[in-house]
């Protein structure tokens, strides 16, 4: 897979939380994941694992734990992917 | 800025059900009858929600080894084992658990809790990863947060999730694959296919830490878990479980294959710096061992009343999370539904558990039920009633939730 853009990134995520956002709240690089789009904490995990399966990569827990908005995941995903 | 303003949003969604009755999770027995039965007030009240899954708390041996052991040796240890030293009661335990087990190392802790987090904060080192299960218990996860290995999560009961997870991280330079899975999940009361982990882990040549809590006592031919009942028992390199549940008592275990383990005695903070098991929770727990090692007609009771509960609740149309086991969870459609229905079973003398999220799977909330070998066919058709009963009442109860729902608004 070529590396993926930040737009690409993004979109990925917003169709991965649509599960988790039934009241359909805007999303935008910075909505706060848990606070703004209230995922809870378990299905934050879910929607990790379905961007490591769609990327092939590894997002350890303890870096998730850093990643607050939208926007700092797509920033993590994009360095992951870069150094796959 | 008041340092209680971070929990204001808990706090409101525990205000809204305790606007229900009594608040789900600071209930107060006043009396505790025997292990099936407890009083609220002058309410006998059956209990449904205990995880006494043997029934053993107030099995006359364990009592009787409880009160002897603090007849000799007092109320309290008042210390780590490390700075205070080991009673023979601890020693005798650990020896008993890996003979039981045919286990080269054992080592109780303070709690179960505990446990999970001194074993697995410390098996992990920076070098290594682990790889936990997605529906992994609390304990599990703060152990990983205070391990220094990177953690990654893999889809729940999947060993083929795993076998690709393992797979993508390829070769761990100076490092070993530490894996966590449970026997039999808390909430929803499912159980890992134990014998395709260990066949993976075994692939990989990853670790296999398995946490039998909640099954340890309840499966197997002499008690000691699933990975008994499924034949793998000495493929798996680390087994831990609690005395809190079917051994009735308050601590926790581990066991190991391996005799290196004995090492990370003295290298377990969450054990070298905490006080040790007491003389009477350590000598109730052992006795209550020898119970699960000769009394199997416990086990068979059990599973019986599981089946009954299940075909029962099944045939009122309620959702279960998973097959007949000692927990059975009821999968209701939110947690204002779910914790009304909870207050409506306690007033009608059927206490269960209300289980909501982010503490359980799949953001469900649920009535939850965990069974024990002392209730019996006549308490099963009890609860049976409770649940047929409240049933018929459910559009009373959903004119409580709604106008508790448009007060909230």
């Amino acid at each position: 897979m070529s590396q993926p853009t930040h737009d690409e990134i993004f979109d990925k995520i917003c169709e991965l939380l649509i599960p988790y956002n039934p009241k359909n709240k805007a999303i935008s690089d910075q909505s706060g994941i848990m606070t703004d789009l209230e995922v809870d904490s378990t299905a934050v995990f879910d929607l990790i694992m379905g961007l490591e399966d769609h990327y092939d990569i590894s997002i350890p827990m303890e870096m998730v734990s850093d990643i607050k908005t939208v926007g700092e995941l797509v920033s993590a995903v994009k360095q992951l992917t870069s150094e796959a | 800025m008041d340092i209680f303003d971070k929990f204001a949003s808990l706090k409101s969604r525990s205000d809204l059900v305790q606007k229900l009755g009594v608040d789900p999770f600071g209930v107060k027995f006043d009396h505790i009858l025997n292990a099936t039965r407890g009083m609220i007030g002058n309410r006998e009240i059956i209990l449904a929600g205990t995880n006494n899954y043997l029934g053993l708390t107030f099995d006359p041996d364990c009592m009787d080894a409880s009160i002897k052991a603090i007849k000799k040796h007092g109320t309290g240890t008042t210390g780590s084992r490390i700075a205070n030293g080991s009673y023979e009661e601890h020693i005798d335990l650990e020896d008993a658990l890996a003979k039981h087990a045919g286990m080269e190392s054992a080592i109780v802790f303070s709690t179960g809790y505990q446990t999970n987090l001194a074993a697995i904060a410390t098996l992990a080192g920076p070098k290594d990863v682990l790889f936990i299960d997605a529906d992994s218990h609390a304990c599990i996860i703060d152990g990983c947060r205070l391990s220094a290995a990177p953690t990654i999560r893999f889809r729940h009961n999947s060993p083929a999730d795993l076998d690709k997870r393992l797979t993508r991280q390829g070769k761990i330079e100076d490092g070993i694959a530490l894996v966590v899975i449970e026997g039999m999940y808390s909430m929803f009361g499912d159980k890992a296919p134990i014998k395709e982990f260990v066949e993976v882990c075994e692939r990989h040549g990853a670790y296999l830490y398995i946490d039998e809590a909640h099954s340890f006592g309840i499966y197997g031919e002499t008690g000691c878990g699933l990975a008994e009942e499924e034949g793998v028992l000495d493929r798996v390199d680390f087994i831990s479980g609690t005395f809190s549940k079917s051994l009735a008592s308050i601590g926790g275990f581990c066991l190991s294959r391996h005799k290196g383990f004995e090492i990370t005695r003295k290298a377990m903070r969450a054990y070298m710096f905490t006080a040790s098991p007491t003389p009477s929770n350590v000598a109730s727990a052992r006795a209550a061992l020898d119970k699960i090692a000769s009394k199997p007609e416990l086990r068979a009771n059990l599973h019986a009343r599981a089946e009954q509960l299940h075909a029962g609740l099944t045939a009122l149309s309620y959702e279960l999370c998973a097959g007949p086991s000692p927990i059975l969870a009821i999968r209701r459609p939110n947690e204002i539904v779910a914790a009304t229905e909870w207050n409506w079973l306690l007033e009608n003398n059927v206490y269960v558990n209300l289980a909501v999220p982010p503490g359980t799977p799949q953001s469900s909330s649920l009535l939850r039920i965990s069974l024990s070998a002392a209730h019996t066919e006549d308490d099963i058709n009890l609860i049976l009633n409770a649940f047929t009963e409240m049933g018929k009442q459910s559009e009373v109860l959903m004119s409580r939730v709604q106008e508790l729902m448009a007060a909230a608004q």
